[in-house]
């Protein structure tokens, strides 16, 4: 759980951001968002491929423009901290780009995609996909569920490694010192 | 969470709290179906709110912690922020409202373990601070991934354990010595006085203690490692194959925070990705090509021959040097170090030419990784192997001179005789010549002699005197290790110095200036080589255990050598290194170092023990001078300090007698439990494949049924031929489709209820043994069967309508439980049963047919012994479904409406206890409505009354007709219907009793799991081929499709009852 100090921290942060938009005052709970550009220039996600599908499932608005409680939100399920269950489900929503509640093809192209910065070839690209259908989908409709993919996900072997090992001893510092999203 | 986010929402709905918190509960439970649906039923809710109220403390309490459960765990539900703020706060309101009504202390209790946990937690984190290199390694780890930092962490652990191996030789050696010098280093150094100062520190003892206990100490911190990470490994299961998937998904290091990282991390992932379609493409072409089997059998004989070759060589330094140092006064700082620095080439080269010899068999990477392991790891064991028997061989000449030379000293005669041989004495003089000279029966014959060996001798006494130091072999291995120990290091700085840095410095600076691309062509940068580094660690941890004994500094001269190479390392990674393209898998390779790491402590701990145990110690130097053997400290310990029933207790536990039958109890123990390791796997294996063919089954069968439902409508033929004619000879004929079996008598009951189909199924994969014993039992009943045929046509008239309009309805409660429960007592008693009554689809589903004939034989005794009496109660509730319906229907014509009340009376129930009683009365019932009341005189019991009775006096008729005319029957011989009015009469009057207690019964049954069990009896094939289950649906076709799951199990059951009572 995010400590006093963590969340004061992260309100800085995110305040930093854009010091003229965000109030100091947030007792009347302003509704102020920040546009996707800055969050994603954030120093956390700025080299991560998935930036914007990150910014995207955890603003309320679906457009990656966050407010602040969409800011701690996303910092609390990045954090080591985080259990896996949830880690495993806003993973699941990252990937579903098109936001159907199912990993389908097309979303499964796009992470690759997004994931080797377009240097596969489409066919390795079919066929990736095709793998991945054929390992993971247990009901065998052609996409991924939340529950293949969470019978997936937390079976991998660096899953284990992250949410066990000494990492998660890395409170405070790291939640913010980078994103933590250990899969 | 939010000391500080309370404020921060001020806005959020405050006072719904008490009925939203409710809903928050069910969530709780439920995580992600929750998300959706997060406005639970309110009734639930308001049931609560009164618990909330009550002024029972325990529940309060209950409620308290419930609250702060939510509190707890609200960081684990995927919410968004603002919902989780609200939760809490209500949350807290709740907790703060109620608190104050109990009573303080146990508040106050809960609140210390609170506070207890958050200062343990505060404790560890402020520990953590204090992790050496964490800071570095978490930096390296930004940049390089995991698999790098492994390396380091590694490191860091192997530091810690020396750390300790230091502070074990140092405080219990090193410093009870006083003062520092420089042989404080080595085994000679220290005395042999048995007690040291006032204290009687007992020097001799306490350095065989802890050099055992180094040993000790590290086998044991190296297997409690490894169980962990086993532990961790065990928990998942390695076993499924999700390569591509995490390749995909788990791909993306989110710990990388810099752009070059991201870019060289997108890469390998490119990489990673295309390495596992190549492994996938391999996968199909076979490569059985005889060039490249000969060009590995070429690479494997290289390899030997260059293993051999280093051992070879290793060995001929020792032997060189030794002859060096015997035939030359003063060596070289060359030929000092003559082997170390060929052991320290030898291990730095060979790993690269394994890697250019692998490069020639063109394995798949990953073998070949693994390859290149366990060449490097027999290459290190070689090396220290060849080098420690080398110098044991040393060891072995010198002690053997010694004792040669004392033997020889006690007999005067022999010296002489050895004396006139001077070559046999240039091996065997000692220094101590002149002071053995001194003794006064050697001094004539010595004397006299003198000239002639001091002739002899002369040019060897400058050996002597130098032979003086190398007299203590101890010493003088302990100087080997350490010198081992200190050219590696000069030689891994080197080497980090040369190939990475320098090599980095080229490749960064003179690429501009050259015709290729430094970069990315020839030199390139660096690599590192996670696994190689690792293994060259373990070598290293290595040679300290095997020195450790013999030179007690060694530990802390690696615990810098260790720091050293921690900065240095990590320098040269961050500087001039890339990250290997090939990153091996550190998450599964942790136990595998540690492993090999443990061979190596094992295998380095051998020669010490060997050394030990097989030769005598140093006669003038070191803590053990003057004994035969080193352990020999530890009985002379135990003889004079401690008392005398001590040494007797050691002498009795030492002996064989003890001995043996302990090595036998530890075998048998060792036995045991891996026999139970090895059943837990089975078990394991067993469940996690259960695990995945429910998982996969179960949804393609429900997927397979929701399709059949979808092309069902039309109804099976047969049945409805069946339907129309429901005379004689339709009968009949449904009679005959099984009739080859010798029990198709039995199927005969069901058929004319509209399910011929799955009934015949279901003879048909009776085995055949059961379905002889069946058609023993039954036959008599069977024979009846053609009575009854115009009340059956009647009630097959009836049934079909109604049935129909019945299934749709009633199915939801009452009968699919007892047709879960019928199953489920096949199977298993009473857990199975309650797990099946919440998921019951799904147990259908998984079942098999084999299954249940299996667990049928088990029970078959007792079955035909009491089968008619029980069976029927069961079917009884389901059918009686059927019955109410037929009875609406056919209530007019029922003479015999008096019955209801005197049958009423004593059949219903009373209480759980008489359930296996009233079994008896629903006997009849089986045939229920549709044929069989013939039965019933059978299994009537005697309370019944008199109509019941005056059926029993046809019984015998009946029986044995029965024997006769089922063959009969099966063949279509119609028979006459004699008894057929009183038994329609009977049935439906029983019918009609039927009605009032099929709610009680059905509920009882279901709930009363004891009664089942022991009478197993109804243990039924209940046999679900899917192909009758689909058809069984397709009939209820009618319903809606989004019920299919729950509406199957009813067809099912119905399938089952039917089943049943031909049993």
């Amino acid at each position: 759980m995010f400590g006093l100090f963590v969340s004061r921290r992260l309100f800085f942060r995110y305040r930093d951001l854009a010091p003229q938009l965000v109030p100091l005052d947030y007792t009347n709970n302003p509704d102020v968002r920040l546009p996707y550009q800055l969050i994603g220039s954030m120093p956390e996600l700025k080299d991560n491929p998935f930036r914007q599908r990150i910014a995207e499932v955890f603003s309320e608005d679906g457009e990656g423009n966050m407010s602040l409680n969409d800011f701690l939100d996303m910092f609390s399920v990045l954090s080591e901290m985080a259990p896996r269950d949830i880690k495993a489900y806003y993973a699941f929503k990252i990937y579903d780009f098109n936001n159907d509640d199912f990993i389908c093809k097309s979303d499964l192209e796009k992470t690759l995609n997004k994931l080797t910065r377009n240097e596969l070839s489409e066919d390795e690209v079919r066929m990736v996909c095709e793998k991945v259908l054929d390992e993971a989908d247990l009901d065998n409709d052609g996409r991924l569920s939340l529950d293949d993919f969470q019978h997936m996900i937390l079976r991998a072997p660096e899953f284990l490694r992250y949410n066990h090992s000494l990492y998660e001893n890395h409170t405070v510092e790291l939640c913010i010192g980078c994103l933590c999203f250990a899969f | 969470m939010s000391s500080v986010s309370e404020p921060l929402v001020r806005g959020g709905s405050g006072r719904t709290a008490p009925k939203r918190h409710k809903s928050v509960r069910k969530n709780s439970r439920r995580l992600y179906s929750s998300y959706q649906n997060n406005q639970g039923s309110s009734d639930d809710e308001d049931k609560e709110d009164e618990r909330v109220e009550s002024d029972d403390p325990e529940e309060m309490f209950q409620n308290i912690q419930h609250q702060k459960e939510i509190i707890a765990n609200i960081r684990t539900r995927p919410w968004p922020m603002r919902r989780k703020l609200k939760v809490l706060k209500q949350a807290r309101e709740i907790v703060l409202k109620y608190e104050g009504r109990l009573t303080r202390t146990r508040g106050y209790q809960t609140a210390g373990a609170d506070l207890l946990k958050k200062l343990s937690r505060l404790l560890y984190n402020i520990v953590v601070l204090f992790i050496p290199w964490e800071v570095r390694i978490k930096k390296i780890e930004s940049h390089f991934g995991s698999g790098v930092a492994s390396y380091f962490i590694f490191l860091r652990w192997l530091f810690g354990i020396n750390i300790v191996l230091t502070i074990m030789t140092g405080a219990f050696i090193v410093l009870p010595e006083g003062y520092l010098q420089y042989s404080v280093l080595f085994y000679g150094y220290y005395g042999s006085v048995r007690k040291i100062g006032s204290a009687g520190y007992r020097l001799p003892l306490a350095y065989f203690l802890v050099g055992m206990a180094v040993f000790a100490y590290s086998f044991i911190i190296l297997l409690r490692k490894m169980a962990k990470n086993s532990r961790l490994s065990l928990a998942s299961a390695s076993d499924e194959n999700f390569t591509f998937c995490w390749r995909v998904f788990c791909a993306w290091d989110y710990l990388i925070g810099n752009p070059e990282a991201a870019e060289s991390k997108g890469a390998a992932i490119v990489n990673n990705i295309r390495e596992a379609i190549c492994e996938e493409q391999e996968k199909k072409k076979d490569t059985s090509l005889a060039v490249l089997i000969s060009l590995r059998i070429l690479a494997n004989i290289l390899v030997l021959l260059s293993l051999a070759g280093s051992i070879y060589i290793i060995y001929f330094v020792v032997d060189r040097s030794q002859k060096l140092e015997q035939e030359k006064p003063e060596l070289t700082l060359w030929e000092k170090n003559e082997v170390s620095v060929v052991v320290s080439l030898i291990t730095m080269i060979a790993p690269s030419a394994f890697e250019l010899v692998s490069q020639l068999e063109m394995y798949h990477p990953r073998t070949s990784l693994r390859f290149q392991l366990a060449r490097v790891l027999v290459l290190y064991l070689g090396n220290l192997y060849s080098l420690i028997i080398a110098l044991l061989d040393k060891v072995n000449i010198m002690s053997s001179a010694i004792s040669v030379s004392s033997s020889n000293w006690t007999e005067p005669s022999s010296f002489l005789a050895t004396i006139s041989q001077p070559e046999v004495m240039s091996t065997a003089v000692p220094r101590n010549i002149s002071t053995l000279a001194t003794d006064a029966t050697m001094l004539d014959p010595v004397t006299t002699i003198r000239g002639s060996v001091a002739v002899s001798l002369s040019n060897q006494t400058s050996v002597f005197e130098k032979n003086k130091q190398d007299q203590c072999w101890e010493t003088y291995v302990g100087q080997e290790m350490l010198k081992l120990s200190i050219i590696d290091m000069i030689f891994t700085v080197a080497s980090i110095l040369l190939i990475d840095f320098i090599r980095g410095l080229v490749v960064r600076y003179l690429s501009d200036c050259c015709c290729w691309d430094l970069e990315s062509k020839f030199p390139e940068y660096g690599e590192f080589k996670i696994a190689e580094n690792v293994l060259h660690l373990i070598y290293n941890q290595g040679m300290i255990w095997m020195g450790a004994f013999f030179s007690p500094c060694l530990p802390a001269f690696n615990v810098m050598k260790l720091i050293g190479l921690m900065y240095l390392r990590s320098w040269a990674v961050l500087t001039c290194n890339v990250p290997h393209q090939q990153v091996f898998r550190a998450s599964r390779s942790n136990n595998f170092y540690l492993a090999m790491l443990l061979f190596m402590l094992f295998l380095c701990m051998l020669p010490t023990i060997f050394a030990i145990v097989r030769y005598r110690p140093s006669q003038h130097c070191g803590p053990f001078s003057g004994q035969e053997k080193i352990y020999d400290i530890i009985s002379e310990t135990v003889e004079k300090d401690f008392p005398l029933w001590f040494g007797k207790v050691m002498s009795y536990v030492t002996s064989p007698i003890v001995v043996l039958p302990a090595l036998l109890l530890l075998f048998m123990l060792i036995y045991y439990l891996q026999s139970i390791a090895r059943s837990l796997k089975f078990t394991n294996n067993q469940l996690r494949l259960q695990l995945q063919t429910e998982r996969t089954d179960d949804k393609k069968k429900v997927f397979q049924l929701a399709a059949a439902r979808l092309q069902a409508p039309e109804p099976p033929a047969e049945v409805s031929t069946e339907q129309q004619d429901s005379d004689n000879t339709s009968h009949e004929a449904s009679i005959q489709t099984p009739s080859p079996r010798r029990n198709g008598s039995v199927t005969n009951f069901q058929s004319p209820v509209s399910r011929g189909n799955s009934i015949r199924t279901i003879a048909q994969s009776a085995s055949r043994s059961e379905l002889s014993r069946a058609g023993t039992s039954r036959s008599p009943s069977v024979a009846m069967l053609p009575k009854h045929r115009l009340e059956h046509r009647k009630t097959i008239h009836a049934l079909h309508p109604v049935e129909r309009i019945i299934t749709a309805p009633s199915f939801s409660g009452r009968r699919g439980h007892t047709a879960r429960y019928v199953i489920v007592n096949e199977h298993e008693p009473r857990k199975h049963l309650l797990r099946s009554a919440t998921r019951l689809p799904r147990h259908y589903v998984m079942e098999e047919p084999a299954e249940i004939l299996e667990l049928y034989p088990r029970n078959f005794k007792r079955y035909t012994a009491r089968a008619i009496h029980h069976q029927p109660h069961l079917h009884r509730a389901h059918l009686s479904q059927q019955n109410l319906s037929e009875e609406e229907e056919e209530e007019d014509q029922g003479p015999s409406t008096r019955r209801k009340m005197p049958l009423g009376k004593t059949l219903r129930p009373k209480s759980l206890s008489d359930l296996h009683q009233p079994a008896h009365f629903y006997i009849g019932d089986r045939g229920e409505s549709h044929c069989s009341r013939a039965k019933v005189p059978y299994e009537a019991p005697e309370e019944e009354e008199e109509a019941w009775e005056e059926l029993q006096r046809k019984a015998p008729q009946a029986k044995v007709r029965g024997a006769e005319q089922s063959v009969r029957s099966r063949r279509g011989v119609s028979s006459s219907g004699r008894c057929s009015h009183h038994v329609e009469v009977k049935a439906k009057s029983r019918q009609k009793l039927e009605a009032p207690l099929t709610e009680s019964d059905s509920a009882s049954v279901a709930s009363s799991s004891d009664q089942q069990n022991s009478s197993v009896d109804q243990y039924i094939q209940v046999i679900h081929n899917k192909e009758r289950f689909v058809k069984a649906a397709a009939r209820h076709g009618k319903l809606p499709k989004k019920k299919s799951k729950t509406t199957f199990d009813p067809n099912v059951t119905e399938v089952n009852d039917l089943v049943c009572s031909n049993v």
